[in-house]
């Protein structure tokens, strides 16, 4: 009996073993069928369900089996996961940075690919272009012209608006309308470090020199023009922000939402702002203007140009690579890409051989000063920790916990050890 | 077939412990002697090489104000909800095993909320502390109240408040066993003897439940040093970085930052000051424990 017993139990085990070693095998199987899928890593959030629509149809039409991952990580934190874990993406879609961190080591030169002629955003590190454009997106002050007009009675006109002078002036009009807080004001510290504080590198003529001179001591920030201008602006945004009395916990999507149906008459942000306005019940006449400020000449631009680029990586089969390779010559040549790209997602297209017009009207402004050259550029060398960093310090600022010199000497002390990116 | 030889001994450890010990070696220790070899690296995360710097990422850790900061905040964090959590849940114990009405009910739904994963559970008392609360203090005070979120001192209440939500049931479990564990004999003997209920409950019952009391205290504590989603989905660290705990703050160097051996190296002094707390609590607890 006993014996019986036992026999069942390696019988048992044997069997559990089999199990696992078969589970194993499978496991094996799967993989090596992942092996000849493109997978596509997107870091727009915003365009996730537009991705998966698109990859089911592109699998079907090309028969090559596509998958779309999104992941709400930071995007560099989350390559690094992938590449800690030794399973990189096919595609992947990341920040501008992000190329010249990754690229060298991990993606595939594309330098001899068609569309390079028809972009000048293309990201090329050593000479080899590694980042395909996805987008051009720009940052500057979101305005609702229709809730303007109804504050003042006159139509709006940005081109109006140049320093910050003109801006307090219009506010005070909106003000005395009946609208006493007309602007929104993000908390996040990628839209304050990132978006708002970088353009303070972006409108020097070198920020390379600019960062060096706080560095070394011999800038002072706190004495900096372009830096004064923009807390300037700031200062009277901040002092007009319709959640001014606790400015830490307005919500992106409640403040888009507010613009867009003519709460708020503006916003800082960018066009990518669209997204979360498409559904709501907004007006005619919403676009973006350059944030006014005292700086002649760059008061007239927005800042921006290629955002978010696709790299292919180096390590996965040739064949896989020339199927990402197909796909993004799909996203520029065909009137599906080129649909996919400016209908579907509402993304301002990189290429100048994609005539289809923009639909969303923050898209447009940026397409209207991209075409006319009026866009200053990122600058794509800021360290990792910079957005979360200045960013603390600049909601502090927000918050009134420090005054613009306190502000000035953080970011000061930050600089003091933080290293830009190597281009 | 001998019993006490060591090759018997061995066979039958293999045989019923051996696949766990590969198992735990494979994922537990492996990963942990690689991690602490990775702290004396520079590397960062996505790097091929992995260039050799000694000790520089300790110097590095110890010189880390923030990482500091985080860990001081993470203890303060840990001492409020961790006094908190056992009060209520000993409170909750009491209730729910002194034969209320539908008792079954009220302990499944304490533990409800330890089912919710942390990530959901954050968003979720988001939500509520950032739209339901403003809009009830607005309306009862006017104007725009601000929530308790965009302060630093309320973001670690929030904090707070929710950890004591979620893990209360949890350790509401382990307290009802204790209750359950203590043989009425005991208690009925106290009475006869002329103890009031609240003499029976602090001199017999209390210190019989002892080993409950350090199991609940020790998975607190270790809970709440090592606390990320909540931390993460709620807060994110912010007002301006005053609600960052330990663990996001090595998760922030490691992968944010691409400091990886210094992240790891920061992990590593964590998980040296958990076990030091834990061990050391768990010793004092054993040491009183009265076997009934």
């Amino acid at each position: 009996m006993k014996k019986a017993l036992a026999m069942m139990l390696a019988l048992v085990m044997v069997l559990a073993l089999v199990a696992c070693g078969g589970g194993n095998s499978e496991g094996g199987n799967s993989s090596s069928a992942s092996g000849a899928t493109l997978t596509i890593f997107n870091s727009k959030m915003e365009i996730q369900s537009q991705m998966e629509e698109m990859a089911a149809q592109y699998s079907q039409e090309k028969g090559v089996p596509v998958e779309v991952y999104y992941s709400s990580d930071t995007v560099a934190a989350h390559m690094a996961t992938k590449y800690a874990s030794n399973d990189p993406y096919v595609l992947a879609m990341v920040d501008a940075k992000d190329v010249y961190s990754l690229g060298a080591e991990h993606a595939v030169d594309l330098s001899g690919e068609k569309w390079v002629g028809d972009t000048t955003q293309a990201i090329s590190v050593d000479g080899k272009v590694l980042g395909f454009p996805v987008c051009v997106e720009a940052r500057g002050l979101l305005y609702n012209g229709d809730a303007i007009k109804a504050a003042t009675g006159k139509d709006f006109d940005p081109s109006t608006i140049k320093t910050t002078a003109d801006l307090q002036a219009l506010i005070n009009e909106i003000a005395a309308g009946g609208m006493a807080l007309p602007v929104g004001l993000q908390k996040e510290d990628w839209s304050l470090g990132a978006h708002y504080f970088a353009e303070i590198y972006e409108l020097h003529d070198d920020p390379d020199a600019f960062i060096a001179g706080i560095k070394d001591g011999s800038i002072k920030l706190a004495d900096d023009k372009v830096f004064n201008a923009m807390m300037d602006t700031f200062d009277v945004l901040k002092e007009y922000n319709y959640a001014k009395e606790a400015p830490t916990s307005a919500e992106r999507e409640v403040t888009e939402m507010k613009l867009a149906e003519g709460d708020l008459c503006f916003k800082f942000g960018g066009n990518w702002d669209w997204s979360n306005m498409v559904d709501t019940d907004y007006t005619e006449n919403l676009g973006m203007m350059p944030v006014p400020s005292d700086l002649d000449g760059y008061n007239t631009k927005l800042v921006g140009g290629g955002s978010k680029y696709f790299y292919i990586d180096n390590g996965v089969s040739e064949e896989l690579q020339q199927a990402a390779k197909d796909f993004l010559n799909w996203l520029v040549y065909e009137a599906d890409g080129q649909d996919f790209l400016v209908n579907k997602c509402s993304l301002v297209p990189a290429f100048s051989n994609i005539t289809l017009s923009v639909s969303d009207p923050l898209g447009a402004s940026v397409k209207s000063y991209a075409d006319k050259g009026a866009l200053v550029g990122n600058y794509n060398y800021l360290p990792d920790d910079h957005y979360a960093k200045v960013g603390a310090s600049f909601q502090k600022y927000l918050a009134g916990e420090t005054d613009r010199a306190g502000f000035a000497q953080e970011v000061t002390e930050y600089w003091a050890t933080a290293e830009v990116g190597a281009h | 077939m001998k019993q006490n030889t060591l090759s018997y001994k061995i066979k039958q450890y293999l045989m019923f412990a051996g696949p766990g010990t590969i198992l735990f070696f494979c994922v537990v220790i492996v990963p942990f002697i690689y991690g602490v070899y990775l702290t004396f690296t520079s590397w960062d995360g996505v790097s091929a090489k992995k260039p050799w710097v000694g000790l520089a990422n300790y110097a590095a850790a110890f010189a880390d104000k923030d990482y500091w900061a985080a860990l001081g905040r993470t203890a303060i964090y840990s001492i409020f909800a961790v006094v908190l959590i056992n009060i209520l849940a000993f409170f909750l114990a009491y209730l729910v095993t002194s034969g209320v009405k539908g008792q079954n009910f009220f302990r499944s739904g304490f533990f409800v909320p330890n089912l919710i994963g942390g990530i959901v559970l954050g968003y979720v008392w988001k939500f509520v502390f950032n739209r339901a609360f403003v809009a009830l203090a607005s309306a009862i005070a006017g104007g725009t109240a601000p929530s308790l979120l965009s302060t630093p001192n309320g973001a670690m209440c929030a904090l707070i408040i929710v950890s004591v939500w979620q893990y209360a049931g949890y350790m509401m479990l382990i307290y009802v066993a204790g209750f359950m564990s203590v043989s009425e004999d005991v208690k009925e003997a106290s009475s006869i003897d002329g103890c009031t209920a609240s003499q029976t409950m602090w001199n017999v019952t209390v210190p019989l439940m002892r080993a409950s009391f350090v199991q609940c205290l020790f998975l607190s504590i270790t809970r709440c040093f090592v606390v990320y989603d909540v931390n993460l989905s709620l807060t994110k660290g912010e007002p301006f970085g005053s609600s960052v705990m330990a663990a996001m703050h090595v998760y922030n160097q490691a992968f944010t930052y691409k400091n990886y051996g210094l992240g790891q190296a920061e992990a590593l002094i964590l998980f040296v000051v958990c076990a030091v707390v834990g061990v050391t609590q768990v010793m004092i607890g054993k040491k009183g424990e009265v076997e009934a």
